[in-house]
Formats: structure tokens, sequence, C-alpha cells
């Protein structure tokens, strides 16, 4: 009981232990607010990295797989499937209309599959918006005008198409990551701006068109098809328009890589249906030396399919399981035909993903390390600071102790005292965590705004906000830390308190 | 002898009465300092009566705060032969028990007054008083017994005068008004043994009086036996009986 009573009192009539609590209340704020920013960070990119292949995709690639349409229709059949889309992945080069020449990520996709598979539709950037941006506070992002023109950006871009300007139809378009051009000048507020392209004129002079890339940019795609066998064929050119731009949160995404309708690429790439000649074949022996052409119906390929699962969030590798049965099934109705299933690759978004998360938890992780180094100077900072009282109390310690407190009940004074500092200043780094950390983005534009300083600038970072949400669980963790490490700080101080004599601590002047 | 002339008698009006409640035999205690052994007590004997108000009177240095501690279990005899148990309480050897018993036997049987009050700062009166009974009780023992225990602190407080000081802090009130805190305190667990430690040596002689006063009050409850060192012969003419220690024995007036 008197301990109670002391706590109380050493903790409210002191300064020390304030200081004490406040030096405990910053490193618990560090850490947190490092853990919840960089974990953000982390849930971020991996949830963009899902929102772009589903849950699991099966992959063959390069030369691709054909009879998806039955494999797509088999996983569909499954009730645990939510939707299954084709994927045609491959590399191209793409020219742009001032001239420069880029190598790109093409990757061929039905748009309304592509959609119901992943957040596709939610990454179309040119589309009509209600509401600004959060940073955007004066409503300058061009898509809030209200024209009619950003519902059909939007329609084209789900689409894959844009309409020739002559006869109206539809026409197989591209997709572009929002970087890939340079065309779009992203703001502080996090929307985009278009901006004027410089052109070449024929003379080898430089003019500036004012073209807006969904509306009426093109570009050249050069890709080069392989044969069923993995053999290159010549090169395949096409100018394609652009029907809109999408950002996925991801940089490198964003800037390597163009969606093509799936058709469109898979023509290019040869990959659709058709008789093609079969260059294998045997020489005419009744004509040495000559070949007979020889024709056969190749079936249109792809190179994945991509599948989203209705309960994956619960069970992503029970799903995998699943996905793989149903391909063995898919496997043995086209033996001979199609890659075995020990051949294929199939891999869940986390297993697609894991090189990046990996680096990004280890990244984490070490940062969280060093700044939990750093914060071990509360322990420190505690074991000072009790010394120094109990200096200074150690008559009142030999009261105690003539007023019968037991050694255990003197360390416990102090150890409980210890784990006080350490609640109030472990509660109050939580509190202040939190309101840096949910008010993070404001205080990082007060100080761009104030001070010029942009830690986190959106106009170089993909990340439009810096994450701002604080997990109850690593919270828990951080604040349990907090108090252990005064616990600890104060256990060497409470011990030397139990065991000081106490007839010198009465005479102690 | 010359050096005890001036020493007030002891009036006769006034015998010891009642058992032996602490006996102290050849009590032998050596401090280290360094390399140095300093002997402080050096086979003091001293027997102590229920009821008895005695008065240990020394110079400086003569070893009366020591045995003072030891008779309060703050402190352990020099080892002696199992059997020989130098102090007594009621019979019960105290260098037979444990450092819990001795914890215990402190709390409950003993309370100490010192010359400089020992009086926690931060604790306001009312609550100086109470550490002993929260010491006592625990946690839950002092919960159940807070009214009752906050109702004999007020009142003990009221008897030594100090009934407008409770939420005062130590630094608050006068010198005398915290040493009358300090025998409050030392009495909030109705002990049977009063020590006190040279407790006017802090005070003038009006103020110093009055607390003898109050100690002398005290006899009328169940701490009726009080061992006080002193160095003042005026102050150990309080007491019923007044022994002489000098150079760590008990050279006059001892039983």
């Amino acid at each position: 009981m008197y301990q109670a009573l002391l706590t109380r009192k050493y903790l409210t009539t002191k300064v020390m232990p304030l200081l004490a609590s406040l030096g405990v209340a910053l490193c618990t704020a560090m850490v947190l607010i490092t853990w919840s920013v960089m974990g953000g960070f982390l849930r971020m990119l991996t949830e963009s990295g899902r929102s772009l292949i589903g849950d699991v995709r099966i992959v063959w690639p390069n030369t691709g797989f054909p009879y998806y349409d039955d494999l797509i229709a088999r996983l569909e059949a499954d009730p645990e499937v939510e939707a299954a889309t084709p994927l045609i992945e491959t590399f191209g080069i793409i020219t742009l209309p001032d001239g420069r020449t880029e190598g790109v990520a093409v990757r061929g996709v039905e748009g309304p599959g592509f959609a119901r598979v992943t957040s596709f539709a939610e990454t179309l950037w040119w589309k009509p918006m209600a509401e600004p941006l959060r940073k955007d506070r004066g409503g300058e992002d061009p898509r809030l005008d209200g024209r009619d023109m950003w519902r059909r950006l939007y329609e084209n871009g789900l689409a894959l198409t844009r309409p020739d300007p002559e006869t109206g139809e539809p026409k197989a378009a591209m997709v572009l990551g929002i970087e890939v051009t340079d065309f779009n000048r992203r703001t502080r507020s996090g929307f985009y701006i278009p901006m004027v392209i410089p052109q070449q004129t024929a003379g080898g002079g430089l003019t500036h068109a004012d073209v807006f890339m969904p509306l009426q940019g093109e570009l050249t795609l050069r890709v080069v098809p392989l044969d069923s066998r993995g053999r290159p064929r010549d090169v395949q050119t096409r100018v394609l328009p652009v029907a809109n731009e999408f950002e996925s949160g991801l940089y490198d995404i964003d800037r390597q890589t163009v969606l093509v309708r799936f058709d469109a690429l898979q023509s290019m790439l040869q990959m659709n249906e058709g008789l093609r000649l079969a260059e294998d074949g045997p020489d005419d022996p009744f004509a040495p030396g000559e070949r007979e052409d020889r024709y056969e119906v190749d079936p249109a390929r792809t190179t994945a399919v991509l599948v989203r699962g209705r309960t994956a969030d619960r069970d992503l590798a029970g799903f995998k399981a699943r996905v793989e049965r149903i391909y063995s099934e898919f496997a043995a109705a086209h033996a001979g035909e199609v890659p075995s299933p020990s051949a294929i690759v199939i891999q869940t978004w986390e297993d697609a993903n894991r090189t990046m998360i990996a680096a990004v938890k280890k990244e984490t992780a070490l940062v969280l390390f060093i700044f939990s180094f750093i914060s071990m100077t509360a322990v420190f900072l505690v074991l000072a600071i009790f010394w120094a009282m109990i200096s200074e109390k150690t008559r009142d310690i030999g009261v105690l102790r003539a007023l019968g407190a037991g050694s255990w009940g003197i360390a416990w004074v102090w150890l409980r005292y210890g784990a006080a500092i350490g609640l109030v200043g472990s509660v109050a780094g939580g509190l202040l965590a939190w309101v840096i950390v949910t008010n993070i983005n404001d205080i990082h534009d007060w100080m761009g705004t104030s001070l010029g300083l942009y830690v986190w600038d959106p106009a170089i970072y993909v990340f439009k906000e810096i994450p701002r949400r604080i997990e109850a669980d690593k919270a828990a963790f951080v604040l349990a830390g907090g108090v252990l490490s005064c616990l600890l700080g104060a256990l060497i101080p409470a011990l030397r308190a139990a065991f000081m004599n106490p007839i010198r601590a009465l005479r102690f002047e | 002898m010359t050096r005890h002339a001036a020493i007030p008698t002891v009036p006769e009006s006034r015998p010891a009465a009642g058992v032996a409640l602490l006996s102290v035999r050849d009590l032998h205690k050596t401090y280290r300092l360094g390399r140095v052994e300093v002997p402080v007590l050096r086979g003091a004997t001293i027997e102590v009566r229920e009821g008895e108000w005695v008065a240990v009177l020394g110079a400086s240095g003569s070893g009366k705060s020591t045995l003072l501690h030891l008779m309060g279990g703050l402190d352990r005899p020099d080892s002696v032969a199992e059997e020989r148990h130098p102090i007594r309480f009621d019979g019960r050897p105290l260098s037979g028990m444990s450092a819990g018993e001795l914890d215990r036997y402190r709390a409950e049987s003993v309370g100490f007054v010192f010359q400089f009050y020992h009086l926690l700062p931060e604790l306001n009166v009312l609550e100086n008083v109470l550490l002993g009974a929260m010491v006592l009780h625990g946690r839950f023992g002092y919960s159940r017994r807070r009214g009752a225990l906050r109702a004999r602190a007020t009142d003990l407080l009221a008897s030594f005068g100090l009934s407008h000081r409770l939420s005062h802090r130590p630094a608050e009130i006068s010198g005398g008004e915290r040493q009358r805190v300090a025998i409050a305190r030392a009495l909030i667990n109705e002990p049977r043994l009063l020590l006190a430690d040279e407790p006017t040596g802090n005070l003038d002689r009006e103020t110093g009086r009055r607390i003898l006063d109050a100690i002398a009050g005290v006899r009328g409850g169940p701490a009726r036996t009080i061992v006080m060192v002193t160095h003042d012969p005026e102050v150990a003419a309080r007491a019923d009986r007044i022994v002489h220690l000098e150079d760590g024995r008990v050279v006059a007036g001892s039983i």
C-alpha cells in the first residue's frame, strides 16, 4: 500500500520522473511512428501488388499455353473462384510523340475481365472526380471540372479502346502507366497535370504540341513474337492510340508498364488462333533440297491466367491449392498440348512479389531495430534518474526499513515507480504517435508551406500520402516495450535500494 | 565518577515495575571502517521491564544509537554462539529471527523516534503517520481497516495538538510539530516498545520539554515501555531510570 502512495507522490511532486516520462514518451512515439509509417508503406506496397495480379496467377511465360478459355471456364465453375482472366506478358519498345524510345513491359488484358480480377478500374487515372484528393484543398485537379470527357476517357480505358476520329468506331488502344511518357506533371497535392509535348519538326527543329495523350496521343509499339516453340519471328510494329493512363501506386509499374487490349497484343505476338506455316516440316523425299510448305492450326495462346478467389483473403495457400487442382484436371484433359502441372508456374500474389516484399520487410525490420536500439537510451535514462533519486531518498529508505518495510517491499517501491513512469511515458508517447501519425500529412504539408521542407514530396514519391494508420497490436507491443524498458532501467537502482544498510541509510546526510 | 556527578538522581518514587520486556546481555557490535575494525558495543547489558521508561545516557560515540538500532532489529549484533542470544524481546531472541520476522517485529512491536524526525517530505502529516500502518497491514489489510486507521491517526495527531496540520507537508510545520508527527507515526501501530533516539536533540529547550511531555503521555497507552537515548542529563532525568553507556559498556544504572 505504501508503495502505491509513494509512487503517486514521487510521480506528482518531482520533476525528474516527469523528464524520464518525457524521454520514454519520445522514444515510444519515435518507434511507433516509424513502425506505423514503414508498416503502412509495406501494406500499401503489398496491397498494390495484389491489386495488379489478383490472388493467384498461372504462368507459362514467353510462348504461352493454349486452351486458356477452357481453363478459365473450369476455374469460374468453381464456387471458390470469383473470376479469372487471361493476360499476355511480354517486353516491347514504344516510341513517344517526342521521338523518345523506351523499353517497356507490355501486358495484354481483356479490360472488363481484368477489372473483375484486379483493381484495374480503380487505378485508371483519367476519370470523373466528385471530391478532390485530400491534399488538393484548392480543388485544382482538372478531373473535378465536371466535363463529360472524363467519363468517356474512363470507359475507353476500361475497354482499352478509343473511337476512330473519322469513323467513330472503337479501335484497340493502350493504357499507359501514368509515369511512362513523362508528359504528366505530378503536383504536391498528388494529382497530375498534362503537359505540352515537345515535338521535332521535319527540319530538325523543335515545336510544342498541346496533345493530351488519352484524347489525341498515339504510340508506336514494337514487339517480337515467338512461335509455340519459343523461336523469334519478325518484329511486329503497330501504332496504337492511348485510351487512358493508370496509377497503380508502384513507381516501377507506373513507369515501365503499358496495357494493350488482349486481342491486339495476341495478334501482334501471333498468339491468336490461325493457320501458320510449320517451319520444321521434313524435306520432300521426291524433290530433295526443297521443302514442302506445311500449315497447321495454331490455337490461341496466353502467357498467364489471373484468378481472383472469394475466400483467398482468409486462406491464400488453400486457394492456391484449389487452383492447382483445377489446373491438373485441365492439363489431364489437354495432355501433351499444355504444360504439365509440375512444370507450370502457379503463384500467389505474395509469391509473385516476394522479393520486393521481403526487401521492404527487411528494411522495416532494420529501421525498427536501429530505432529500438536508440530507444534503449530510455533504459539508461531511467537508471540514471533512479540512481540519483535513490541517493537523494536514502534516508527515506532507512525510515521505511525502521517502520518495518522489507527489502523486497522497498525494491517494489522503485520497480513500481519505474513501471509507472514507463506507463505514463508509453501512454503519452502512444498518444503523441497517434496524433502525429493521424495528422502526418497535414504536419508534412505545414512543414512544406511554412519551412519549405518537403521530406515526402508526392512529385517525387509515387505514394500521394504518407501512410497514417496505427495498428492496435503494434501500439500495444511498443507500449509494453516502453514499460518493460523502464522496469529494466529501474531494476538495478531498486536492488540497490532494497539491500541498502538501514543504519547507513538513516545516518545518510 | 566525576563525569556522572552532575547527573540528576532518578527519583526513588519511580521504581521499575513489571516483567522484563527487553533483555540485552553481553552485547557486542563492531563496525568495519575500511580495514579498521571499530568496536562500538563491548558487552553491553541492560534489561528493560514492561512499562518502564529507560534513558540511556552517554557521550557522543558511546554507542547509544547503535544499541537502539540493535534493540529495534535494524541491525544484528556480532555473531555469537548460537545458544547465546544477546537480545531478547518478550523472551524471543532477535538474533534467531529471519529478516522477514525482524521486519514484522519492527512494524508490529517497535516504534522509532529519531532526532531529525525523518518525515517523508512528499507526504503530508496524516500520510506520514499512516505510513507505518500501511507497512504493517499491507494493501488488503490496510484497505479493510482504512477508516479505523485514519481515525486513529487523526486522534493521535489531535492528542498532540496537530488537528489543524493534517494536510500540511513537513516543510510547512515547525520542528516541534514535526517531532510530534514523528511520535504519532511511531505510535500508529500501538507498539509495545518505543525507541527514541535523541528526540529533543534538534529542538530548543522549551519545545524539547513539550516533546518529553508528549512522550511521557504515551505511557498511558499500549506503548508503555520506552527506551530513550540522549546525551543530555536533564532530558534523561524525565525517565524512570537512567543507564550510563561509556565506551560500549553500561557502566552505571543497569539492572
